[in-house]
């Protein structure tokens, strides 16, 4: 990428301007294409059901992405350190019964805090194992998905716990006319996320140890401690979407995390992120989650069978992904025919 | 992609060994994949003494079998009247079809892939197969189920060779779509009758040496013995292993690996297919989510028979070791009647023994 962007960028003072609308920054993690097919996807919905801009329709519709798109950034930390975390759907199942079940006794922020608790605990031990044993991501969490997943189901066995109308409201409600509560709490979260990336050491680190560890160990940074956090990281965040999940059904359930651990993997090569690390961007995994969590709907409305949901997320997928690829190469082979 | 750095085979040592392989793990480009060049057997040996050789020289296919012989023993010495030949074929029954729906999982993750599509392609295959008996015939719509698996891992091996898509990324893909293709495409109230055929190849018992048992399982057995003399004794089951390890090696050393990688997912989708139809004829239920549990299961199977997860080191032996393995915690958790979670959260356990012991070793 680092060669590529100079070369378009180098014609003064129109690059100066792109570069401070951080336009370049969303082409340098392939959030370009997300964001196009997003807007596209808006239009066509929009233009199919106009009904989406009404109230109802906009609070069931954030309902239904938020907690997929909140996973999704979970499984996107992690593979910004090029890992990818096949336990992210047990560890949203087990967040979700933990908190659903905590609300039967305990006060709502303990109910929380203990949820939080359980998806970081999670996050640490796939990273301890990670970072510091030295081991394959996608086999430490194949293993932790077994044992997350028993977890879960020791926890709560059926579908039940104890939230109540006030917990769907705080969460899954309004708070003004037409603004749903969980977008609010995703726009928090994610300017939080954003922040915490691009802000700070760590982040910075984050993005460093997926696209060069030798360098960043090299430069005298805690490669091991960096992904550690970022494991932890991730599991915080995979609670507060199991959280939402909970909250919005209003039950938890010991398997509701089963379908997001493809979906959020999914959703986060959608986003042009690049599973050897280092690139990906939150806006463009918040879109795609948009996009592949809203394409059952658009069906429903459009009046097709709606089990094409699963034939059009994967045809978007493999053309949101590849034809940059193909574009790339093609780009390459007419250089080459030209020098 | 990324700039050219100085890559971590130059600078990775012994000191900081496992973690440069850690980073990326399956969604390398050949270029970017890890440096090691590892070969497809005998790691680097460290001559620790004649014992330690020793043990480094055994295969690796052969621990699971003895992890299993333990955990049978143990099964014994708890209630001893689990050794019985029945037990054992009924341990061995689960296994082989957990094998069977594995052995395609084993190929992909022996040239560094892994193969996401498995849980759907088994369900594409079974209900393809169900549908296609009346028109077809049992022998025209197995071979049409085995064409339609063909296909799919055809699709996955072009997207990945040709495209360079990551393997995880393209099969999740698959299994979606084939998800959505399940759904539209099959009336499933029809699918209700299994022909005969298959439950003579699968659910028939057949006596062999005087003992009686499924179908099924000497069937898994010769497949295995098949595909594991055409992994270690033909020019493409070499290659599988070479390109696994060091795909950009092949490629320089003139081997077609575009090719391979494609004909590899090929086989891939033909065995999971197989598969489907196995669980059908054993089960005789067929369901739009009848492949689901085998989307772990069935990589957890291969990683307990001792394939690296990086690519380069597996054997189809190993995962029926890997199956027998998980099948004696199954059936030892049904014994001591403690459950399903706790079966679950041993299978956690095991592989985290077996990646702990095996997992590190390639960076060495």
């Amino acid at each position: 990428m680092s060669a590529i962007t100079p070369t378009s960028t180098s014609t003064g003072l129109p690059a100066r301007v792109w570069n401070g609308t951080g336009v370049v920054r969303l082409r340098r993690e392939g959030a370009i294409a997300p964001i196009g097919a997003f807007v596209v996807f808006f239009v066509v919905y929009v233009i199919i059901n106009p009904e989406l801009l009404t109230r109802f329709q906009l609070q069931t519709a954030a309902n239904l992405v938020v907690p997929l798109a909140l996973v999704a950034l979970g499984q996107l930390i992690i593979v910004l350190v090029g890992g990818i975390d096949i336990s992210i759907g047990a560890i949203m199942s087990l967040c979700n019964v933990v908190f659903a079940v905590q609300l039967e006794t305990m006060p709502v922020p303990v109910a929380v805090l203990l949820a939080i608790g359980t998806g970081l605990a999670c996050g640490l031990f796939n990273g301890f194992l990670v970072a510091y044993g030295g081991l394959p991501a996608i086999a430490v969490t194949l293993a932790s998905a077994f044992i997350f997943g028993s977890l879960a189901r020791e926890v709560l066995d059926r579908p039940g716990g104890g939230i109540t109308t006030e917990i769907y409201l705080a969460t899954s409600g309004e708070l003004l006319p037409f603004v749903p509560v969980s977008l609010v709490w995703l726009a928090v979260v994610a300017v939080l996320l954003w922040l915490l990336l691009q802000r700070t050491a760590l982040g910075r680190h984050i993005y460093g140890v997926g696209s060069n560890m030798e360098s960043v160990r090299a430069a005298g940074l805690n490669a091991r401690l960096t992904k550690l956090l970022a494991f932890g990281l991730a599991g915080v965040i995979t609670s507060l979407g199991a959280m939402m999940l909970a909250a919005s059904t209003v039950t938890g359930d010991p398997r509701s995390g089963d379908p997001y651990l493809l979906s959020s993997i999914a959703a986060v090569a959608l986003a042009g992120a690049a599973f050897t690390g280092g690139r990906g961007s939150i806006i463009g995994t918040i879109l795609a989650a948009c996009t592949l969590g809203l394409i059952g709907n658009l069906l429903f409305f459009a009046g097709v069978n709606s089990y094409w949901q699963y034939v059009i997320s994967a045809l978007i997928i493999v053309a949101v992904v590849g034809i940059p690829v193909v574009w790339r190469k093609a780009a390459f082979f007419a250089k080459g025919a030209r020098s | 992609m990324t700039t050219p750095t100085p890559t971590p085979s130059t600078t990775a040592g012994a000191g900081t060994a496992g973690t440069p392989v850690a980073t990326g793990p399956l969604g390398a480009a050949p270029g970017l994949a890890d440096g090691g060049p590892g070969l497809p057997d005998g790691s680097a040996p460290s001559p620790r003494g004649s014992h330690a050789s020793f043990l480094s020289r055994v295969p690796r296919s052969v621990w699971p079998l003895v992890a299993f012989l333990v955990l049978f023993a143990i099964g014994g010495i708890i209630r001893p009247n689990l050794i019985t030949v029945d037990s054992l074929i009924g341990t061995a029954t689960f296994a082989i079809i957990l094998s069977i729906a594995s052995f395609g999982q084993t190929i992909a993750v022996i040239q560094a892939g892994i193969d996401l599509s498995v849980p759907n392609t088994i369900g594409f295959s079974a209900l393809a197969f169900l549908t296609l008996v009346g028109p077809l015939g049992p022998v025209g719509a197995f071979v049409a189920a085995l064409a339609a698996g063909a296909l799919i891992g055809f699709f996955n091996g072009a997207v990945i060779a040709k495209l360079g898509l990551t393997t995880i990324v393209t099969t999740i893909a698959m299994n979606g779509l084939l998800f959505g293709v399940i759904l539209l495409a099959f009336n499933f109230s029809e699918l209700t009758v299994t022909p005969d055929f298959v439950i003579a190849i699968t659910s028939a018992k057949i006596s062999v040496l005087g003992i009686s048992m499924p179908a099924v399982l000497p069937l898994g057995l010769a497949l295995m013995v098949v595909l594991q003399l055409v992994l270690s004794f033909t020019g493409w089951g070499r290659s599988l292993f070479v390109v696994g390890s060091a795909a950009e090696t092949a490629r320089l050393a003139g081997l077609p690996v575009d090719r391979i990688r494609i004909t590899g997912y090929m086989l891939s989708g033909v065995l999971a297919a197989f598969a489907g139809i196995v669980i059908v004829g054993y089960y005789q239920q067929a369901s739009a989510t009848m492949g689901a549990s085998y989307l772990l299961a069935s990589v957890a199977a291969v990683v307990v028979g001792g394939a690296s997860i990086f690519g380069g080191r597996g054997s189809v032996v190993g995962t029926v070791g890997g199956a027998l393995v998980l099948g004696q915690v199954s059936t030892l958790v049904t014994v001591l009647n403690l459950g399903a979670n706790i079966q679950q959260l041993i299978y956690g356990a095991i592989i985290l023994l077996v990646i702990s012991l095996y997992g590190r070793r390639r960076a060495g």
